[in-house]
């Protein structure tokens, strides 16, 4: 005490030193008033005025008025300043409430949260709803997101002078417990300059603190070197300087191919010192006047051992390549679409393999049923009725009654399949089930091969690697794996996510993966170390779908809401939302060289989104906020039927899948 | 301050066998269950999400039931979304309508059919960005959520066959029932009760093409029964007047059976049958016909026309046939008389008169017929004349007022009235039934709103005498009467307006050479369609 009453004289003379005599005034009362001591710990100007928070003084009903004071106070603000105020009561509206709760003041929390919770509906509607369910202290231990928002400070941007009259405003009218909730819940971040310089987005107030240090960190989103795309690109230059030499041997083409590809690497050798984020998007920058084209991504090597590719498989790949549409806002892609019937609300996920020729459906009843849409083909030409003889079809196909079953049926799961994924070649299928595994299943045996153990509460997602082998797994228990098709045990487990990691994507290099969680973020993972790398905060529910673009670049994420959002990986930054969808947002997928964006929806349509229009906004432009909104560029209705999958084939030609469902 | 109130908490430890719980652990239970609740919800909404649903289930909840480790919930396993009904006397007490079932009753019922098994079929969404028009997809331009096609067998193959028109088994009986009274109970209760729903029902709209082809069927079969063909007549006339049926398709259908029934040499088998009536009735169904859909189907009227005409002008023709071609033209409008029939009055009733009287002609049949055709000219040429001296508006309202002021005392004052009325008829050609006819059709002319009734109801049969036609019906006696009196009255009064009115008058030339030339023609039995004042001045 004695040393705080130095403390305190010291201030008073300070400040009659230096005129401060609002202040000083305020002092003495402060003093007159009780003695308990001041926080200092924070910066001084704001300990100046915070008055102590003393429990003795503790009354509920003051949470009440500050709030409901501060809250009218912001709203007679004039705009500018407004605006950004507005954002600020959401902190000191949850920690209040908080506050209230914790101490044991049940019925003040819930008078209090239903006066003042409709200002932060629109935005924070799906928190609230969490929170308006906590009635005791110990349900906030219990509470991931209640303990989280506890533990941390609410990070809060806001200018110079926004700040000032915030804190003015507050020590004019003494108000204590709003003072409180700043000094221990709110780290403000204060901006020299005008509040409109502050962009408007959603980070502003980020109730996560730590994003910033780990978003610093650098990401080589460049492409794999010495891929296929590249190959082709020198082989296509081949292929046109001696288009009469045509008659030589495939064989030739592709020892030529591999030779130019060894050159490449020693292209590549020189441009890998250029590791650095920066660099990187330096020269980015510099091939933008390029077409959009894959190759203008740098090249990094990769760090996982990529399984070899078979010769005739990487001569497939090749002629695909070469076949394929270009796509752009005018040229549309042909959407060839499977519809499930007679699935009895049972379909939980499909896939579709890499060239569109096998569906698979992963149901409630732990069941997974492959369809080969090449046999369907002929089959449905020689035979329409279901009752005809058929000699084509093989003894898998036979139905324990002796039916015919157009399907191959994988049993193992004991819950429902939750998702399934086709290997690059086709011959592997993965799903993943609500009994914790993950199943491995081959096309070609029609048999299950291995069972993987690990996740200890249902696994939502599993995605294979661009390049197979290796896949990506997510869970109810908060965490992502990554596994190789050889081992039984997990060889990474990231985990970080506060709640369900809901869905997993791979990034097209294969050194990251990226995952969607029910903590409304997203984040990306270092395969080899297992660290999150970025965190991309801007969802205001559940993610459900993720998509990494072809040239690495980009990610697009949809939520339950039906938002999707476009981030650019290196910055950690929402390029721009796609507005549109108005239900789930089940799908999503990039075309091939990246101009285009497919999203699959639960209100039955797929929409096609135009990507280059706002990849290729340099950069000054893009902070000038909504300038840059991607282009919707057609939506196609589908009859009563949710997609659930999408993917390009190699020419570009995009497969969907859903369910007809009559509820919908 | 928890949406869970103890008392809840209270039942369900009762339920449980809990009987001595404190009040204060209930409503400390209270918001814990409410929290637990809410957690619960929340998994399961992760499940549904999982599970590519919008909608949550039972299982969903099973679901996050199990990812907490707690037992699910036994005993909802059932399908169909779950009853709710309202207990008895509360307001918001709700209960799960959970009806006990006889074990035997699903033993014994038939094993429902397997649902069929998943498949998947193929189409393109887009082709280079464009939806095709193909079954599969959602119809351009409408909305993709729409319940617009239920794919139940999975299969689009169905869509390809021609269309069927499926008819409700409840609309089949319905038909059946219809047509079985048509034919053989018309003059039942039952068939009034019939008529009444074809005139108001809605739906009945796809038994319409039945309607038309059993009546074109049955008019062409049974020309010879009277009652079925009148039946008919009602069942279109019924037809007509429903406002949820829109007939215009069909009427080219009808009309050839309806002209018939109104040109028709012979319609029923007897004599005593009365298908005078029935032509009546049978024009005015006409003259409704081309009201209701003479503007959509424009050569509808013209073509009946054209029809009735040459069934007129046709000596060769029979005079029943006459009377019912007559008949629908006067139907049709005075403007239609004024126009096609006055110019042939002349000739016409030239032909006329010697099958008119006694001398000429002696079959008692055909002279009646003559005198009917008689009265339904002078009918229709009276109401044109009508039609057009009460351009004058005093005139009319004055008498209709009349008219009513002095129905009231028909009931009473009837007998003594109606010979009263009788007086100016009685320069009429000798012929007692005839006479009689002419007085109901003269009487019943002017048209004051309820005389039409007159019309509709039959006039009294031929073989009745005056004295049996009072007994005819009180709303024809009524009719006659009050029109009677109405006169007389109209007489006296519009007397003293007569002489404003004598101005007006004279300005219309026409119409006074044209009440002339039918005064030539038809002697004093045109007087009782024209208003008293005229007369007065005319004569």
């Amino acid at each position: 005490m004695e040393n705080l009453q130095t403390v305190n004289n010291f201030v008073a003379a300070y400040l009659k030193k230096k005129g401060f005599q609002d202040a000083e005034q305020f002092l003495e009362d402060l003093q007159n008033k009780d003695s308990t001591p001041i926080d200092f710990q924070n910066d001084p100007d704001l300990a100046n005025f915070i008055q102590p928070f003393s429990r003795s003084e503790d009354d509920p009903s003051r949470y009440h008025e500050g709030y409901g004071k501060l809250r009218s106070w912001t709203f007679s603000l004039p705009d500018l300043y407004k605006r950004e105020l507005v954002r600020v009561l959401y902190p000191f509206f949850i920690h209040s409430f908080m506050d209230l709760v914790a101490k044991g003041h049940v019925q003040e929390a819930r008078t209090f949260f239903n006066t003042f919770h409709e200002d932060h509906e629109m935005i924070h509607l799906r928190d609230l709803q969490k929170l308006e369910g906590v009635v005791s202290q110990s349900h906030l231990e219990e509470m991931e997101f209640a303990r989280s928002l506890r533990q941390r400070k609410v990070n809060v941007k806001i200018c110079q002078y926004s700040y000032d009259l915030l804190l003015q405003y507050l020590r004019k009218t003494e108000s204590t417990t709003m003072l409180a909730v700043i000094n221990e819940h709110i780290n403000f971040q204060v901006i020299p300059g005008q509040s409109s310089s502050i962009p408007d987005d959603a980070e502003v107030v980020s109730l996560i603190g730590d994003r910033q240090d780990v978003n610093q960190k650098e990401i080589l989103w460049g492409l794999l070197e010495d891929s296929l795309e590249e190959r082709l690109e020198k082989a296509g230059g081949l292929l046109s300087d001696s288009e009469k030499a045509e008659g030589e041997t495939k064989e030739g083409d592709i020892d030529e191919t591999k030779k130019r590809s060894v050159e490449s690497g020693k292209q590549g050798a020189s441009t890998k010192k250029l590791k650095k984020d920066k660099a990187v998007n330096a020269t980015a920058k510099a091939a933008r006047p390029e077409p959009t084209t894959a190759s203008a991504a740098p090249r990094v090597n990769p760090e996982l051992p990529l399984p070899i590719m078979p010769t005739e498989v990487e001569q497939s790949i090749l002629e695909d390549l070469r076949k394929r549409v270009q796509l752009s806002s005018v040229p549309l892609p042909s959407v060839s679409f499977y519809t499930f019937v007679n699935t009895h609300n049972g379909l939980n996920c499909s896939s579709i393999s890499h060239d569109g020729s096998l569906v698979a459906g992963g149901f409630s009843d732990s069941s997974l049923k492959v369809w080969d849409m090449a046999k369907l083909g002929q089959e449905a030409a020689s035979s329409v009725l279901q009752n005809e003889n058929d000699s084509s079809t093989s003894e898998h196909v036979m139905g324990p009654n002796g039916g015919k079953r157009s399907y191959t049926l994988f049993q193992g799961h004991s819950g429902p399949v939750y998702s399934a994924t086709f290997s690059p070649l086709g011959d592997f299928i993965l799903s993943s089930s609500a009994d914790t595994t993950i199943r491995l299943w081959s096309t070609k045996l029609n048999a299950n091969l291995v069972c993987y153990k690990g996740h200890n509460y249902p696994v939502w997602d599993v995605q294979f690697s661009p390049v197979g082998h290796f896949f990506a797994s997510s869970s109810h228990d908060r965490t992502a794996r990554i596994w190789s098709m050889d081992r039984i045990q997990p060889l990474r487990v990231m985990a970080g996510h506060l709640s369900d990691v809901d869905c997993v994507q791979w990034h097209a290099n294969c050194n990251y993966i990226a995952t969607g969680s029910s903590d409304k973020t997203v984040r990306m993972w270092d395969v080899q170390s297992g660290e999150c790398v970025r965190i991309f905060i801007g969802h205001r529910s559940m993610i459900l779908s993720l998509a990494v673009s072809p040239d690495g670049r980009h990610m697009a994420s949809g939520d339950e809401d039906g938002t999707i959002m476009m981030w650019d990986l290196s910055s950690g930054r929402c390029v721009t939302p796609l507005m549109g969808h108005t239900s789930c947002v089940w799908t999503l997928a990039f075309s091939c060289e990246g101009s285009l964006l497919a999203s699959g929806s639960a209100d039955c349509t797929v929409k096609l989104w135009d990507v280059t229009t706002s990849t290729k906004v340099p950069r000054s432009e893009e902070k000038s906020g909504s300038a840059n909104r991607l282009r919707s560029l057609k939506t196609l209705p589908t009859k009563s039927t949710p997609v659930y999958s999408l993917q390009f084939s190699k020419r570009n030609v995009l497969f969907a899948a859903g369910t007809l469902s009559k509820t919908v | 301050m928890s949406i869970v109130p103890k008392e809840t908490i209270e039942v369900i430890a009762q339920s449980v066998g809990i009987t001595n719980l404190s009040a204060d652990a209930a409503l400390a239970l209270a918001p814990d269950v409410e929290y637990r609740m809410r957690e619960i919800m929340q998994e399961a909404i992760k499940c549904m999400r999982h599970s590519r649903r919008t909608i949550l289930t039972r299982e969903d909840v099973d679901g996050a039931l199990s990812l907490r480790n707690v037992e699910p919930v036994y005993g909802f396993a059932s399908g169909g979304p779950l009853q709710f009904k309202r207990a008895l006397g509360h307001r918001d007490l709700f209960y799960v309508d959970d009806r006990d079932v006889d074990i035997r009753d699903i033993i014994e019922a038939p094993l429902p059919k397997a649902p069929l098994d998943s498949a998947v079929v193929c189409h393109w969404l887009a082709i280079e960005g464009v939806q095709p028009a193909i079954p599969e997809n959602a119809p351009v331009g409408a909305p993709s959520n729409g319940k617009d096609y239920e794919q139940k067998g999975g299969h689009s193959v169905d869509i390809k066959l021609p269309v069927k028109h499926v008819l409700s088994r409840e609309l089949q009986l319905y038909f059946d029932k219809i047509t079985e009274l048509t034919v053989s109970k018309s003059d039942s209760v039952l068939f009034k009760e019939a008529l009444v729903s074809l005139a108001t029902d809605s739906g009945l709209h796809p038994l319409v093409p039945y309607f038309t082809c059993f009546v074109a069927d049955e008019v062409s079969r049974g020309l010879n029964d009277y009652s079925l063909l009148f039946a008919l007549m009602r069942v279109v006339w019924s037809l007509l007047q429903n406002s949820h049926i829109n007939m215009e398709p069909y009427l080219h259908q009808l009309m050839p059976s309806v002209a018939t029934c109104l040109v028709s040499r012979k319609l029923g088998n007897k004599a005593a049958e009365n298908h005078w009536e029935l032509r009546d009735f049978t024009a005015k169904l006409v003259a409704s016909m081309c009201k209701k859909f003479g503007h959509v189907y424009n050569t509808l009227q013209t073509r009946l026309t054209r029809t009735l005409l040459n069934a007129l002008l046709d000596p060769k023709r029979t005079l029943t046939q006459h009377y019912g071609a007559i008949q629908g033209l006067a139907a049709l409008g005075p403007k239609v008389v004024h126009l096609l029939i006055l110019p042939n009055l002349e000739p016409y009733l030239r032909l006329l008169e010697p099958e008119m009287l006694l001398e000429t002609q002696k079959n008692a049949t055909k002279r009646y017929e003559a005198w009917r055709v008689y009265g339904a000219l002078l009918h229709a040429a009276g109401e044109c004349i009508h039609d057009r001296l009460k351009i004058f508006p005093p005139f009319p309202s004055l008498q209709a007022q009349a008219v009513w002021k002095t129905n009231a005392k028909v009931i009473t004052t009837a007998p003594n009235k109606r010979k009263a009325s009788r007086e100016p008829m009685d320069i009429e050609p000798p012929l007692k039934r005839t006479e009689t006819d002419v007085q109901a059709l003269a009487s019943t002319s002017p048209s004051s709103p309820h005389m039409q009734e007159g019309t509709v109801t039959p006039p009294p049969s031929s073989d009745s005498g005056v004295g049996q036609s009072s007994s005819d019906g009180k709303v024809i006696d009524d009719g006659r009467a009050g029109s009677g009196v109405g006169k007389q009255k109209g007489d006296s009064q519009a007397l003293k307006t007569s002489a404003i009115l004598k101005q007006v008058w004279k300005e219309d030339l026409n119409s006074g050479q044209l009440l002339v030339q039918l005064f030539e023609l038809f002697g004093e039995g045109i007087l009782s369609f024209i208003p008293a004042p005229e007369t007065s001045l005319f004569l």
